[in-house]
């Protein structure tokens, strides 16, 4: 126990101080009790803002702590919403369904990256290619869903509907608890807290100083004696399933999904919500992916274009500004120079 | 006589037609601090990358303590016993000394040499790095920094080390502290090989000297030998 506590307080991710866990457990502790002051419509906004955490902190696992940049992790978001999809819905009226449909959800997921990853980490495919691969393997995806539209493109009883997507999708269900509304916003809510804490305490394992070196210098941990093919896949594989995750609690949320939600723009939202806060951080990655999503629900009410237009000059900026990410940046720059060396803090810091 | 550590037979190494290493056969006892010495693009580095699989080699074979190691990866031959420090140097310069150290003490070699653990603390010790330092290794000097990529190969606990250049760019105080650390290590057991062009190291602390040239092994004998060479004057003159 004191050994996990140490991986989990251990020195891979921003917040470290006994302040910074008192404010987290305060956090923790508002984040379940406030729906109680909102209406059951707002907490089921509230869980789509966090929703998208775990394919989030997967990306951040792998392209900040690893060095893999995947620019189709949506991919993995859509194997799993899709066979969920698919699974539970061929097991309406029995209650074991949903949770039949998540397991295989993820062991897809986990299958189609262990397979992909196979051929990409064992191929040794050169660094600066992996984006460009895993954008092709998700783009792929969407354009085999958008044709299967028609009868003919079912499995079971459930269609796969092309364009128009897969919809009647059954919420999650544990016995005779359908989890909608406010239970819903308290099961994305665990997940996200046991999901961040749990990927904080592998970056703090041995395993998880390994994936630094590998990042760093891919031959010279080699030369140290790791077979990084492996690790490189594993981690892969890690964070396939953490955008699985997403995409079970994205279908779980809204009941249907669209081979949109596999295309272009949804397969850079991940990469932004990691970059603007700080890939190296998870803490950051957490915070900046509930930020945006939320900048964005809001915005999208004044007209969706406009608020992609924002997240992307967001973009922009703080890869000119602070390559590293704001909060990253932040939270090493404010200690050691104070609030008003915030102004110019781009400036003198080598890269 | 025992087998060698480390034997080469007929090493041969293109680069998109030229050759880097071209037929080259060497073997070190176990226990020598052998100096590989030669021009630039004699091929030096090149027969390293060969030898512990970053290459691999179009012809010929490497042998790691009698077992025929030519076709394992890398890591394989890592975990048989073999170290590696570059050229230019390849610790992790984005992460702190205590992160660099870190990533290395997870090795799973069942049959590392019992002193391994003496000799890591030792370099640590004489090197003066501190293993739990939160400084970054790219804010170290330049001499700490090779010297923390060596800690770093020890920390893996070789039979044998291969060592590109290691005092490139230091003082004459950094090079001899390097070689005092080297020949107290080598005086353990432990085989070192060094790529070298300072002499004066190179005299100081080889026990034989291989010379190599254009690709090839030149001359090969022991310090005396080497230097009295009257060939390998004049090719070091660059009179070839």
């Amino acid at each position: 126990m004191s050994h996990l506590l140490k991986l989990l307080t251990g020195p891979e991710d921003i917040g470290r101080s006994r302040w910074f866990w008192a404010a987290f457990v305060a956090v923790c502790v508002f984040l379940f009790v406030y729906p109680f002051w909102l209406s059951e419509f707002e907490a089921t906004n509230n869980a789509y803002y966090l929703l998208n955490v775990p394919i989030a902190l997967g990306l951040a696992l792998l392209w900040g702590y690893c060095g893999i940049l995947s620019f189709g992790q949506v991919a993995y978001f859509g194997v799993a919403g899709y066979v969920y999809g698919i699974v539970s819905g061929n097991m309406i009226g029995n209650a074991a369904g949903p949770i039949v449909g998540s397991l295989c959800g993820l062991a897809v997921c986990a299958l189609t990256a262990a397979i992909f990853g196979y051929f990409v980490f064992y191929g040794r495919v050169q660094n600066w290619i992996v984006p460009i691969l895993t954008l092709v393997l998700t783009l792929l995806l969407e354009t085999f869903l958008g044709q299967t539209a028609g009868y003919q493109w079912r499995v079971g009883t459930v269609q796969l509907g092309g364009y128009n997507g897969m919809t009647g999708i059954p919420a999650f269900q544990v016995g005779q608890l359908v989890v909608t509304g406010y239970s819903f916003y308290y099961y994305v809510l665990i997940i996200v807290v046991v999901g961040y804490l749990s990927l904080r305490v592998l970056v703090n394992s041995q395993y998880g100083k390994v994936m630094l070196a590998i990042r760093e210098d891919p031959i010279r941990t080699e030369l140290l004696g790791y077979d990084i093919r492996a690790r490189q896949l594993v981690v892969f594989v890690i964070a396939a399933v953490f955008a699985g995750i997403s995409g079970l609690l994205y279908v779980q949320w809204g009941n249907y999904i669209t081979p949109s939600q596999v295309g272009l723009l949804q397969a850079s939202l991940p990469v932004i919500w990691v970059a603007v806060g700080g890939r190296e951080s998870l803490l950051a990655v957490l915070l900046s992916t509930c930020a945006l999503n939320w900048l964005n629900y809001t915005l999208s009410s004044e007209g969706y274009q406009y608020a992609l237009i924002i997240i992307g000059v967001l973009l922009v900026t703080v890869m000119l500004f602070f390559p590293d990410g704001i909060i990253v940046t932040l939270a090493r720059e404010l200690p050691k120079r104070g609030w008003r060396a915030l102004v110019g803090l781009h400036k003198g810091k080598a890269g | 006589m025992t087998d060698p550590i480390l034997r080469t037979v007929g090493l041969t190494k293109n680069f998109d037609g030229v050759v880097a290493t071209n037929d080259v056969s060497i073997s070190v006892p176990g226990g020598e601090l052998r100096c590989i010495i030669g021009p630039n693009g004699a091929g030096k580095s090149t027969l390293f990358s060969l030898l512990c699989g970053i290459h691999r080699a179009d012809a010929g074979r490497v042998l790691l303590k009698g077992e025929d190691v030519t076709r394992l990866l890398a890591f394989q031959r890592v975990r048989r016993g073999i170290g590696l420090t570059f050229q230019t140097n390849r610790a992790f310069h984005r992460l702190s000394v205590r992160q660099n150290l870190d990533a290395v003490l997870q090795i799973m070699r069942a049959d590392r040499p019992a002193d391994a653990d003496q000799r890591y603390r030792f370099a640590l010790d004489r090197f003066g790095l501190d293993p739990d330092s939160e400084m970054l290794a790219k804010e170290l000097p330049h001499h700490r920094l090779q010297w923390l990529e060596m800690a770093m190969v020890l920390a893996a606990g070789p039979d044998i080390i291969l060592l590109d250049e290691p005092t490139a760019g230091m003082s004459t105080e950094e090079t001899l502290q390097t070689g005092a650390v080297l020949k107290h290590l080598n005086s353990s057991g432990l085989t070192i090989v060094v790529v070298e062009h300072d002499v004066a190291f190179v005299r100081d602390v080889a026990q034989r000297i291989t010379v190599m040239h254009q690709g090839r092994i030149f001359a090969e004998g022991t310090v005396k030998e080497i230097t009295e060479h009257a060939d390998v004057r004049r090719i070091y003159l660059g009179q070839a």
